[in-house]
């Protein structure tokens, strides 16, 4: 798995790419909580090079939602693969997350 | 195909690896591929963190049967088992924000057929290879 970030205006957009699963997911929590630096983050998780996530993967971004609600941030998820947006359609977390097919649409969708 | 495996979360990838690769090899469909993948690596981590608690002196047994169309995978840990049917549903509002809970739930909704046996140790789940079931 590989994580790198950028910083337009006040939001950050951090792309993934490889799996999300056991191995991998511990690393993608410490790098987002790093990026929660106080109130009011706004984070967008572009998945569009993840082609494999598990139930950990799913966790951890439950955990990394979680951390951000505590502070009045905001999560967006967007470019998921149609087997990964299938993975959150069967376990409802479609209807937890905010999920947009594109990162413009996600950006958008914080104004 | 039978293996008995050390209790070691690093030996999930190999074999889920292992198996993913046999299902290339025989052209299966990626989409099937997939739900397998992500069934078998959720049964193997319950059976080796759940069930034999992280363990190293426990192992995991499986075992993987390739029909023509289908496929049957055998997973059984040495734990203490579970009732499969006395867990919470994830997908429930008040669980959506659990942290923990969707390895099972995954396994029976993207596996064809998942039975629990042995007091829940044993997860016997089959997939057909074939697009017309999807």
């Amino acid at each position: 798995m590989q994580i790198n970030s950028e910083k337009k205006n006040d939001i950050s957009i951090i792309r993934v790419s490889g799996n999300v699963d056991i191995q991998t997911s511990p690393d993608m929590k410490k790098y987002l909580d790093k990026e929660i630096t106080g109130e009011n983050n706004k984070i967008v998780i572009d998945l569009k090079d993840v082609d494999y996530v598990d139930s950990s993967g799913l966790a951890t971004l439950v955990e990394v939602l979680k951390s951000l609600r505590a502070v009045s941030g905001k999560l967006k998820l967007t470019n998921l693969s149609p087997k990964v947006k299938g993975l959150f359609e069967i376990t409802k977390l479609n209807n937890l997350f905010d999920i947009y097919g594109d990162e413009e649409e996600a950006l958008n969708s914080f104004e | 195909m039978k293996k008995i495996i050390e209790n070691d979360s690093h030996l999930l990838k190999e074999v889920s690896k292992e198996l993913v690769n046999i299902l290339k090899e025989k052209n299966v469909d990626e989409d099937i591929i997939f739900d397998i993948h992500v069934a078998f690596e959720e049964a193997l981590r319950n059976a080796m963190i759940h069930g034999n608690r992280n363990e190293p002196d426990k192992k995991v047994t499986i075992e993987i049967e390739i029909k023509e169309n289908l496929v049957v995978i055998c997973v059984e840990d040495e734990g203490e088992g579970f009732d499969a049917g006395k867990l919470p549903d994830p997908t429930l509002d008040e669980n959506l924000l659990k942290e923990s809970g969707r390895g099972v739930y995954l396994i029976n909704h993207l596996m064809d057929e998942a039975i629990y046996e042995s007091g829940g140790k044993k997860v016997v789940m089959t997939k057909f290879l074939d697009k017309k079931h999807l």
